[in-house]
């Protein structure tokens, strides 16, 4: 039996997991939130390792009393079609996306699930950003794109959800393509999409206008969608918010968005609803701060695109991004620990981006049935 | 007899007729004479038909693609380690010497005994590594997962032996390497004629096996107990020019063979217990892929270990520099075998051990004093003179009186050029003091400070060239000071404590290397990964630090995070961080966007902008990486001028950016072009290798058109990114380069394990390959392989169903039981109760992960001493997976004891209610095959218990039997057991859980037998049906169509059949003539077969007496044999009583 791995504590718990898993590591987390008020797994994370139950074949969870201990000891991947799971109403759906989406590359069986919840909030990336930026990414490893998917079929607003997505990821037959990827080149248009959902309609409109105000400063190529929703596909809370999406020459996504804060409707409410107007600002400016970090990929995506390069075969990968975020540091150095991956990492001071190389694992997809 | 050999003369030379010799010879004849070679009439080879012409393209066409073989990308980029050779056949068939004559070819080197791998250097470019295959299962298995090459040993004057099969289908399923024959003990054949057809034979025979032209070697005999001289170097210039195949799973997984083995244990703890767990190195090349620091590899006979400690050590044979000379010289013909006892040096970790025999012994004191006493002094003065300046150095190292720490202690430094000269004890007593002036001084040469690795005394030296004290001082600011100061403390109460320990200088060093740390400022890389210096020895003292604070955590509030950390989120050593990815950014912070200047900044990161500026922010990055030749600056020597990339993309910035990408991958491909052009040209370093057909087609059609364009597509890409991994790897410093990639193919590891069963060190047997492979992610675990498996059609019986089998998967060897089946059209996997004979079934099988497409051999026994062929089974792996549904048949059956209409109810297929309840709406058939379905149970009270209620599609008859066809999951026994051939002595067959047939023959048990299962001829009775009574009234109402057509039988013959036939007098006269004819060809056929019979007769007579005569013979003979044998072993057990009655009256005497 392989030996397992000792952590500490909640952070990372989706990528602990999706390595573990990968990996095959058998896995013990111990302290989580231990000296918390509220100590043990919160009820998302319960939720996420039943998801990791329905993707995978063999997995153990065990769990101590107050939660605050966690054992797991991975399955094999199976992917499979038509899987639901309901993802509950106190992390987005993208918090479920993130580790799916890698998981479901490496199965073996191309993975078909449909995700029920919140589709976009603040805390998360929501849906629209992982369709046209995230799945985009996976381009560049090899992935065939044609069969990555993400339906949005109904919009979910936070606090009550509603939502609903379906997920589309192929299996790779055999490994990624290692990337070299470092020039960013320049933003050639901008596209977006508002959203609005159990609201005026007016609202998508207002959010389109602020955050062209501010781009088109830049650029004339700017196009945001407005996207309403009623009746059947609006979920269950009222809610609007605003993805912008900077595409380079060289064809890097770069994403921003801002979602209105929750609109409760027992009038109650500890925040108010953002204006519309904010929001497209907020967002656009997000975007211009993200532009101007530099980097292939947006700071939300580091840590993804870190991974992907780790599970690339054993080659050289180059990748070149701004600012290191606290999240991408600690998934490089969970890297390290499952994968035996390090990057060497050097700064570019000429545009205060930072290029990292590595050599992958040289990981497989051996799951896979051969016939 | 000179004359004679006068009167002989020369033998005349004979011109070749036949041949190439002959053919160019003829061909020169002719057109000496003016004859054309070409055709004559080459229309009356064109093709004739456009279908014929179309058939010949597509052959030829098929032939060209099955020639390509998928490219694969060779990441070794040092010299590669050398090639496995491994030398395999039976017993007495001159393995040993055939190793012995080639490494004597190679290295003029006499090999007394053969242990273990040897290592030498054949060529410029090559390394060779011996290995003899001992002829035991185990061993041949371990070999062929790491041969490159094979020389297969097989005696002529015998033919192929078992073993030789055994070990090409081996090698067959784990990738099959190069290989090539070798027949020997030829000089046993008297007559010519039979030596030629009996080379023929095993060549065809050979052939078949492997591939038709596969090289077999000729050795004719021995000469002087030898090999002849030139056969052996013909087989080493084969060798030498032979290409390898690279095969997939070894491309893919990191191993070593091991030429040494240490036991490392602490010999007081060996000594305390025996059987302690050891402590061990394996030293070896390492082969395949990098291996990475701290993974876990299997030891082939031993298991899973992790691997404690690994290190490079410098090659203990090395490949010779790069010369223009041609050939090797001697001194560069290496040999290495450690196990072997013939290398002189033996590398360690820290240390190089040089045996040097005794008449070797050059400079020992005692030949000196020889010397002394033999010489007068002046003889000795001018012998001086005329050695040369080492020796001299070395005579006089060996004559010191002092240690180098007395000495040190002597001697006095001079600080200052005034000063007066600082005895070193003075300085020792001062060293707090003087502490944090040396920590400056080192500050500015810190690499010597890594290199240095003496003691403090040294480093005070350093203290002493103050003048980079006062740079130093320029750079560092105001906080940094703090810190020094702080740490100067610390050294304070460091060094007062314990001041003689040895952990003094430890420490005090590692406060040194953060001291520089800080000068230097964090680095990106130390940010994200921390201190890897610090990570590696300086762990315990953070454990030290957690108990000091341990005794305080009882008095501090939990639960109070720093309120504004937890918001953030960026507090990296925050434990219980939110898990997001997304950095949260209030409008606050994004208010700088509201300033005009901001967002001119990022005015030239869009297409509006300045294109030539963002080209730069892309260019500069390029610059950085591609400072050679290709793309760098350069020089005008006539003007002095220079030119750099950045001037002149700063002079056309418009196409800059497109260009310099174009440029950058043109470099690339030129690159890979000209690699590939060095592989085709001189054969030696193959970049992207494929099999050598290909590389040989490629140069003979050079312009193939379309056809193979995506192969040299696919060919050109991985040289491109062959090259960019040596582009970006070039220029990464060393240390980091092993932390990013790993241990490098080719290089010479030291690898070191803790807690090995003490029983590897005390049956260590060098003859037996030592074979350590790296286990990729997802092999550590244990789950269900399905694989496709064959028995081998050598193995004399089929294979039963859950019977122990000893499986080679990957570097594995264990027992497990296997469970078959057969995929049915509807995928549904059905398990079989034996193998089928001649097809590929499933097996299902608990064991270690391996990875799809591997392949499998399968043994029932290990045993070395049993004549029939040993493989049981080969395979390869599908899938793997933590479960498999593999079911059988199961029939239920019930008898139906009341009838209705369409209901019946049906009893005996259950036993009690709760079981129905599982099989409610099942359905069921009768014998007779009417459908029909499970309804409910009976009521209690009524019927048997478990009866059930069922309806049919017809009513079904009291004599039929109803059937429930059911599907039973057939559970796979959860067990595998490491086969450890190497944890115990070399002679003891492995044994593991034992066959069911073994079982029962052990105990003497018979097959148990069901009476039931037995197959009986079928007995029908013929039924017999009532006859079909109508009542008369019915029958009455019946239309006539429906009536019994009951007519009384005719009392007399109708009048057609009493009618008399008469005939013409033509007609009967030819009736009797053809019954005549008739009677006339019986009587003939009568008498043959009257003859026939007689013949036979006679026939019969004579084979029966032949038969009494031939069986007579053979009864004389088996008698006669007997009879032999029983007067030998008289005859023998009379010598041996004469001999006893010769011992005893000796002993009597």
């Amino acid at each position: 039996m392989p030996a397992g791995l000792q952590l500490q504590g909640a952070q990372l718990f989706r990528h602990r997991l999706l390595l573990s898993t990968l990996t095959g590591t058998p896995l013990r987390i111990i302290d989580i939130r231990s000296d918390d008020a509220a100590p043990g797994l919160r009820d998302y994370e319960a939720s996420l390792l039943r998801l990791l139950e329905k993707v995978s074949n063999g997995c153990v969870v065990e769990i101590n009393e107050t939660g605050t201990k966690l054992r797991y000891k991975p399955g094999l991947l199976a992917g499979g079609r038509g899987l639901v799971h309901n993802c509950g109403t106190s992390r987005s759906i993208g918090y479920f996306l993130e580790p799916l989406i890698v998981l479901g590359l490496f199965g073996k069986a191309p993975l078909s699930i449909t995700l029920k919840g919140i589709t976009n909030d603040s805390k998360d990336p929501c849906v629209d950003t992982f369709r046209v930026t995230t799945l985009p990414m996976l381009k560049q490893f090899g992935v065939p794109i044609e069969d990555v998917q993400l339906k949005i079929k109904t919009r979910g607003a936070p606090p009550e959800g509603g939502g609903e997505v379906l997920l589309q990821v192929p299996i790779i037959q055999k490994d990624l393509t290692p990337v070299s990827w470092v020039d960013e080149g320049m933003v050639k248009r901008i596209r977006g999409v508002a959203y609005s959902t159990r609201v005026s309609p007016q609202m998508s409109n207002r959010m389109v206008d602020s955050a062209r105000g501010v781009l088109n400063h830049f650029l004339p190529d700017v196009y945001i969608f407005t996207d309403h929703y009623s009746g059947q596909g609006s979920g269950n809370s009222p809610g609007y918010g605003i993805t912008l999406v900077a595409e380079t020459t060289t064809g890097c996504l770069l994403s921003a968005e801002a979602v209105t804060n929750p609109v409760n409707q027992d009038g109650d409410e500890k925040q108010s609803p953002s204006l519309p107007e904010d929001l497209g600002t907020h967002a656009s400016r997000l975007l211009l701060e993200e532009i101007k970090q530099g980097g292939v990929v947006d700071s939300n995506h580091q840590g993804m695109l870190f991974l992907l390069c780790a599970l690339c075969p054993e080659d050289v990968c180059k990748v070149r991004v701004g600012k290191l975020t606290p999240h991408a540091i600690r998934i490089l150095r969970l890297i390290k620990e499952f994968l035996n991956v390090q990057f060497s990492i050097k700064p570019d001071p000429e545009t205060g981006t930072i290029i990292l190389v590595c050599v992958g694992s040289g990981y497989r997809n051996v799951t896979r049935k051969i016939s | 007899m000179a004359a004679i050999a006068a009167e002989q003369g020369h033998k005349q030379h004979r011109l070749p007729k036949s041949g190439p010799t002959a053919k160019k010879k003829k061909k020169a004849q002719q057109k000496k004479k003016g004859i054309s070679t070409e055709q004559k009439n080459p229309k009356a080879f064109a093709f004739q038909s456009s279908v014929k012409a179309r058939r010949l393209q597509n052959r030829s066409a098929e032939r060209e693609q099955r020639r390509l073989h998928v490219p694969v990308l060779d990441r070794s980029v040092e010299e590669p380690p050398p090639y496995v050779v491994v030398v395999q056949g039976p017993p007495q068939v001159g393995k040993t010497l055939l190793i012995k004559s080639l490494v004597k070819h190679y290295t003029k080197h006499n090999l007394s005994d053969m242990r273990g791998p040897i290592t030498v250097i054949s060529g410029k470019k090559r390394r060779l590594q011996f290995v003899e295959c001992i002829n035991d299962v185990n061993a041949m298995v371990d070999s062929a997962k790491v041969a490159d090459l094979v020389l297969l040993l097989v005696d002529g004057s015998y033919g192929f032996e078992m073993e030789t099969f055994e070990y090409l289908n081996i090698l067959q399923v784990h990738g099959f390497p190069k290989i090539m024959g070798v027949l020997t003990h030829l000089d046993k054949f008297k007559d010519a004629k039979q030596l030629r057809k009996t080379k023929k034979r095993l060549k065809n025979r050979f052939w078949t096996e492997i591939y038709d032209g596969a090289k077999l070697f000729y050795l004719s005999g021995l000469i002087h107990g030898k090999y002849p001289k030139r056969e052996i170097h013909n087989l080493a210039r084969f060798i030498s020019v032979a290409k390898f195949r690279p095969l997939s799973w070894r491309l893919t997984h990191p191993y070593i063979l091991a030429d040494r083995f240490e036991d490392i244990t602490a010999p007081d703890a060996v000594q305390r217990n025996p059987k302690c767990d050891r402590n061990v190195t394996i030293y070896g090349y390492l082969r395949g892929c990098n291996l990475k620091r701290g993974t876990q590899v299997h030891i082939a006979g031993v298991g899973d270990h992790k691997l404690w400690n690994t290190s490079i050590l410098p090659d203990p044979c090395p490949l010779p520099l790069a010369t223009k000379k041609r050939g090797l010289r001697e001194k560069e013909k290496l040999i290495y075998a450690p196990m072997s006892d013939v290398g002189e040096l033996v590398y360690d970790k820290d240390a190089v051990y040089i045996n040097i025999n005794d008449h070797q012994v050059q400079f020992s004191k005692s030949d000196e004093h020889k010397e002394e006493n033999e010489f007068e002094d002046k003889e000795k003065t001018q012998k001086e003179s005329v050695a040369d300046i080492g020796e001299l150095l070395v005579k006089t190292l060996q004559k010191t009186k002092y240690s180098v720490d007395e000495k040190l202690n002597q001697s006095s430094i001079q600080l200052f050029r005034r000063g007066a000269p600082a005895e070193t004890a003075l300085i020792k007593s001062h060293t707090v003091d003087t502490e944090l002036e040396g920590q400056d001084g080192h500050g500015s040469d810190e690499d010597d400070e890594m290199v240095d690795t003496s003691s403090e005394e040294i480093d005070t030296d350093a203290a002493s060239d103050s003048g980079s004290d006062a740079e130093n001082d320029e750079s560092a600011d105001m906080s940094t000071k703090k810190d020094i100061e702080r740490i100067a403390e610390m050294n304070e109460n460091l060094t007062e404590t314990d001041f003689d320990g040895l952990g003094n200088a430890s420490k005090w060093k590692e406060d040194l290397l953060s001291f520089t740390k800080l000068k230097r400022g964090m680095t990106l890389m130390e940010l994200v990964y921390g201190d890897t210096q610090a990570q590696l020895n300086g762990s315990d003292a953070a454990n030290a630090v957690d108990d000091s604070d341990s005794d305080d955590e009882l008095f501090k509030l939990k639960n109070q995070p720093p309120k504004e950390v937890k918001e953030k989120n960026n507090n990296l050593e925050d434990m219980n961080a939110d898990d997001s990815v997304k950095l949260e950014m209030t409008s606050e912070d994004l208010e700088i966007w509201n300033s005009m200047e901001i967002l001119e900044s990022i005015r030239n990161r869009f297409v509006t902008g300045d294109w030539s500026s963002s080209a730069r922010r892309n260019q500069s990055h390029h610059d950085s990486d591609e400072n050679d030749s290709v793309m760098g600056d350069f020089e005008d020597l006539e003007t002095g001028e220079k030119f750099n990339m950045q001037t002149a993309n700063e002079e056309n910035s418009e196409k800059v950016k497109a260009d310099d990408k174009e440029a950058a991958e043109r470099r690339l491909k030129k690159l890979a072009l000209r690699a590939r052009f060095d592989a085709q040209y001189d054969g030696t370093d193959p970049a992207v290798e494929e099999d050598v057909t290909s590389s040989k087609g490629k140069q003979q059609r050079p312009h193939q058109g379309s056809q193979s364009d995506y192969f040299d597509k696919l060919k050109e890409e991985i040289e491109l990114r062959r090259q960019r991994n040596m582009a970006e790897l070039a220029d990464v410093d060393e240390e980091v380069r092993l932390e990013m990639e790993g241990f490098k193919v080719g290089s010479y590891l030291r690898l070191e394990f803790h807690g090995i069963p003490c029983e590897m060190v005390q049956y260590f047997d060098p003859r037996h390959p030592l074979v350590v492979g790296g286990i990729g992610p997802l092999e550590e675990g244990v789950g269900y392989i399905q694989v496709r498996l064959k028995r081998h059609r050598w193995h004399k019986k089929v294979l039963k169903n859950r019977d122990p089998l000893i499986i080679s998967i990957g570097w594995r060897r264990y027992q497990t039981v296997p469970v078959y089946a057969l995929e049915d059209r509807n995928k549904r996997h059905r398990m079989l109760k034996y193998t089928p004979e001649h097809m590929h079934c499933l097996a299902t099988f608990w064991g270690p992960l391996t990875p799809p497409n591997s392949g499998l051999v399968a043994f029932q026994n290990l045993s070395n001493n049993q004549e029939s062929f040993r493989i049981t089974a080969t395979g390869v792996t599908l899938e793997f997976n933590q479960s498999f549904q593999i079911v059988k048949k199961l029939k239920l059956v019930g008898y139906p004891y009341k009838i209705f209409k369409k209901t019946a109810f049906v009893r005996d297929m259950f036993t009690s209610a709760l079981e129905v309840a599982r099989f409610e709406g099942a359905s069921v058939r009768t014998v007779s095959g009417i459908r029909g379905q499970i309804k409910k149970a009976v009521k209690e009270g009524q019927g048997k218990e478990g009866s059930i209620r069922c309806t049919f599609e017809d009513k079904i008859l009291m004599s039929d039997i109803v059937f429930l066809r059911a599907w039973v999951t057939v559970d796979v026994p959860r067990f595998f057991n490491p086969v450890t051939t190497l944890l115990q002595s070399h002679d003891m067959v492995w044994r593991g859980m034992k066959t069911v047939a073994e079982l029962r023959k052990e105990r003497g048990l018979s097959v148990p037998n069901n009476k039931d299962s037995a197959y009986k001829p079928i007995e029908r009775p013929p039924r017999h049906f009532n006859k079909l009574k109508i009542p008369k009234t019915l029958q009455s109402a019946l239309p006539f169509a429906s009536k019994p057509k009951l007519l009384k039988k005719r009392s007399k013959p109708t009048l057609e059949s009493r009618r008399a036939v008469v005939l013409e007098p033509n007609e009967r006269k030819i009736h009797t003539l053809v019954q005549q004819l008739n009677t006339i060809r019986n009587e003939k056929v009568k008498k043959r077969k009257e003859q026939n019979e007689k013949r036979r007769k006679i026939f019969e007579m004579k084979k029966a007496k032949e038969d009494e005569l031939s069986k007579k013979r053979r009864r004389e003979e088996i008698r006669e044999r007997f009879r032999e044998a029983a007067k030998r072993r008289k005859s023998l057990e009379r010598d041996e009583d004469a001999i006893n009655i010769r011992m005893g009256q000796l002993y009597a005497a």
